[in-house]
């Protein structure tokens, strides 16, 4: 059964597309990363997760469910850590846990105390006066002390040092230990989704520009190092390559699929291959979303 | 732009392009029915409403959104203890002196060019000396002095609202004393001569200060009273339900606001009846005063609690926390609801202790038993308990109606819906005080001809509320917001207190004053319907966008 599916989802504001058809489907009890740069569109289909933004064409289902006609049915077994970190400042961590966990009747108190130690957060202080790195630990405690079927995070680790980055990471693997659990995280920051995802997706200007499991990915992409016999002002045109990177004799290619074909054109340039290894994660999101040196139309 | 003048003044006016235009385009009109309909023939206005609507409503308007605007109060936390002046400027290649002075000098520049504008186009009432420059000066040092203390850093929150109130009040203080001597223009200039420049040196220390962090905090003074708080029991047990804690966090958050304010201002109204306790006119009118509070303060304070976000910029957005607790939209308007009647209870408790208690210590409550046993003499003692307990309850529910009857608008989360409504209020606010007093004042035919209309211009009001409110519960319906069971409970809540209000008031109001219909047509405008019906249509367009 799938925690997620969205089908044509296409959202516009004013004259801005932020989604054009999007669709996607996210089984129940992994990880999924969903990453993209800055206004690709990755808090827009969040939003319409959560239901704050309601389909303008399309449809959004959480669990089976619409998160705009049924919010309680939804948001009762979502956990949401916000990148905005807009918990009231006027109230004290104890008074927010209290004040949280009578929405959830699976709310865990003894957890609740294991994260709120495990975080170091003072139960008597305000929310105002906490560090942005405690405020973000807070809300972490809040979105995973009734253990949700799914737990969305946006951004959570946008601005904060690598301590209380290391501590969201430690939950999140915490929550997929869990059981039947999913989680839906987003980021920009790829080393960071590439530790904890099982399945990836990237979004570029608000369309779904690869989705697939990450060992997929690491497997379906390779970095290759080519030397060319003389300088060369653009990088030749092959099938398989996503993007080219370099300059004069040297230049990387990121392929999909196998090798073979670039082997065969680099033998024909008179060229040669000076190392070979599997993409990173970083070099594969380059490779689809962003813009590369543009080939010399040559075979 | 090659400067940082041209940059600064840039920034205004880009930012306020459509307050200017307005502002423009007012005095255009001044100046094309002064020159071009009138033809320099001097018009003048006899009574002083017309003078208000045309002359001084637009001209208090623009001065209050200069200050506003020059200040950069548009954009800035009032109550904080940081300066208001945008930090994101103090990162810029100018020096202090510049960024203190270029919008210093373009606001007072604006408010002598207002004042003159207002002063040669506008037509002002005849036999009325109009002062030539002391005017100007007065709003340039008014807006210079704000734009200084604004930005000024504070050691505790508020004090800056406090400091710059009483500053300003001072000034105007002093020019209404030179007013009151008659003092000759000559004596205004120098009185008022030394403000700008000194305004603009303490506006200099005070961006100086800012910009190199430099904010006290006294903050560690409260400390010991903290303590107190701390040592206070604190309600820990769970809460029962999600409502009840929804409820509890809208108490805390705005619910607390109404009853602070009353405690606040209960003993400065109510010390008047210790000071005049033998005038009887000062009393009656210190207690109207008094019982008038809580529903003119609500009004106030549901200026911020209708509003979706009062702590963030974006405001008029609901806060993904908020729009994440899993409860419906109709039970987040419930507990604001819920919240406002505490309000309103603890706001009234404090009313009718401190009103007995006031009356029994300043000894006018001999007086006050008096008014009411001839009240009862004269309406008999059904009636004038009644009447009491009708009054009552009027200013209690008109409290809470107060509070609440602006969500509808507030928990749209639109911003042009938001200004809109306030255009509207202060426009009518505007329009009616002088229409009134037309139409009452000595024009007994227009007054006998709306008597006679009144009916009518009452049941086009019913006709558009039912309109309304059936609309509103068809799409309440429609988008399941509230289930039938809930629709038709309320539909049948209402029409109860609304029979009740009508056969209290046949009971009471002469049928030879009114005809009963009229009556039954009061009753059910004055018992909130559509708007309060439609605050979970507003709050789930503004959660669900």
């Amino acid at each position: 059964m799938t925690a997620i599916t969205v089908s044509e989802l296409t959202r516009r504001f004013g004259a801005r597309t932020a989604l054009a058809s999007v669709s996607l489907s996210l089984p129940r009890g992994a990880v999924y990363g969903l990453v993209g740069a800055n206004g690709a569109g990755k808090t827009t289909l969040i939003k319409h997760i959560l239901g704050l933004l309601r389909a303008q064409s399309g449809s959004v289902r959480v669990f089976g469910l619409d998160p705009v006609a049924d919010p309680v049915g939804v948001l009762s077994r979502i956990g949401y850590l916000s990148e905005e970190n807009d918990l009231p400042g006027w109230m004290r961590v104890d008074e927010l846990i209290r004040y949280s966990r009578a929405f959830y009747p699976a709310w865990d108190d003894a957890y609740a105390e294991e994260l709120r130690q495990t975080f170091a957060l003072d139960r008597e202080e305000k929310i105002r006066n906490l560090s942005r790195g405690q405020k973000a630990r807070a809300g972490l405690l809040v979105a995973l002390a009734y253990r949700p079927e799914l737990l969305v995070l946006d951004e959570p680790s946008s601005g904060l040092d690598p301590i209380v980055r290391r501590d969201i990471l430690g939950a999140v693997i915490r929550t997929i230990a869990d059981e039947g659990r999913t989680v839906l995280f987003s980021s920009h920051l790829l080393e960071e989704v590439e530790q904890v995802a099982d399945h990836v997706t990237m979004i570029s200007h608000g369309a779904i520009a690869l989705s697939a499991p990450l060992a997929a990915i690491r497997e379906s992409h390779r970095r290759v190092d080519v030397r060319f016999a003389e300088s060369r002002p653009q990088p030749p045109s092959v099938a398989s390559v996503l993007r080219w990177d370099g300059g004069g004799q040297e230049w990387t290619a990121v392929i999909r699929g196998g090798s073979g074909e670039l082997q065969s054109a680099v033998a024909g340039w008179g060229a040669h291959i000076i190392a070979e290894r599997a993409s990173s994660l970083n070099e594969v999101f380059v490779a689809h979303v962003g813009t590369s040196a543009a080939p010399a139309e040559e075979a | 732009m090659r400067s940082a003048a041209a940059a600064i003044g840039w920034e205004l006016r880009q930012r306020h392009r459509w307050g200017l235009m307005a502002v423009a385009g007012y005095v255009l009109v001044l100046a094309v029915i002064r020159f071009v309909v009138l033809e320099d023939q001097r018009v003048h206005f006899d009574d002083v409403q017309s003078f208000a609507l045309v002359v001084g409503v637009p001209l208090t308007s623009t001065f209050l959104y200069f200050l506003a605007m020059f200040s950069f109060g548009l954009s800035g936390d009032l109550a904080a203890r940081q300066s208001m002046y945008p930090a994101r400027m103090f990162t810029l290649p100018v020096t202090t002196a510049a960024l203190a002075g270029w919008p210093m000098l373009y606001g007072t520049a604006a408010m002598a060019m207002l004042w003159f504008a207002t002063r040669f186009l506008g037509m002002w009432p005849s036999g009325f000396d109009i002062p030539l420059i002391w005017p100007a000066l007065l709003a340039a040092s008014l807006l210079a002095w704000t734009q200084a203390l604004t930005w000024m850093p504070y050691a505790l929150p508020g004090l800056r609202v406090i400091v710059t109130v009483l500053w300003l009040c001072v000034i105007d203080a002093v020019v209404m004393v030179a007013l009151e001597y008659k003092a000759p223009e000559s004596v205004m200039l120098l009185i008022l001569a030394p403000h700008v420049p000194l305004a603009y040196l303490t506006a200099r220390f005070a961006v100086a200060r800012a910009r190199r962090g430099d904010v006290p905090d006294w903050r560690g003074l409260f400390v010991r009273l903290a303590r107190i708080a701390d040592v206070l029991p604190r309600r820990r047990e769970r809460f029962p339900s999600p409502a009840r804690a929804q409820v509890w966090f809208e108490w805390r958050r705005h619910g607390r606001s109404l009853p602070a304010m009353m405690l606040i201002l209960l003993p400065f109204e109510l010390s008047l009846l210790f000071i005049f306790s033998e005038t009887p006119v000062i009393v009656f009118e210190t207690l109207l005063a008094v019982l008038l509070t809580p529903p003119f303060m609500a009004a106030f304070v549901a200026a911020t609690a209708s509003r979706s976000n009062p702590h963030a910029s974006d405001s008029y957005g609901l806060t993904p926390f908020l729009a994440t607790r899993p409860l419906t939209s109709a039970s987040l308007i419930a507990a604001k609801l819920k919240a406002a009647t505490w309000s309103t209870l603890a706001a009234w408790l404090l009313v009718l202790v401190a009103i007995p208690l006031a009356l029994r210590l300043s000894g006018t409550f001999p007086l006050v038993i008096d008014w009411m046993r001839r009240l009862f003499e004269s309406a008999g003692t059904p009636r004038a308990i009644a009447i009491v307990l009708l009054a009552f309850t009027g200013l209690l529910a008109s409290t809470w109606k107060q509070l609440v009857q602006s969500l509808c608008i507030g928990l749209s989360g639109r911003e042009w819906a938001v200004k809109a409504s306030v255009f509207v209020a202060l426009t009518f606010l505007a329009i009616i005080v002088p229409l009134a007093h037309w139409i009452l004042g000595d024009k007994v035919a227009t007054a006998r001809f709306l008597w006679t209309v009144l009916p009518w211009i009452i049941t086009v009001l019913v006709g558009v509320k039912l309109f309304a409110a059936a609309w509103i519960a068809m799409r309440l319906h429609d988008e399941r917001l509230l289930s039938d069971r809930t629709l038709v409970i309320g539909a049948a809540a209402w029409d109860v207190i609304v029979f009740a209000l009508y056969a209290l008031l046949v009971w009471l109001v002469s049928t030879l004053w009114f005809r009963s219909y009229v009556l039954a047509l009061v009753a059910i405008l004055a018992i909130p319907l559509a708007r309060l019906a439609a605050a979970p249509l507003a709050l789930a367009w503004n959660r669900h966008r």
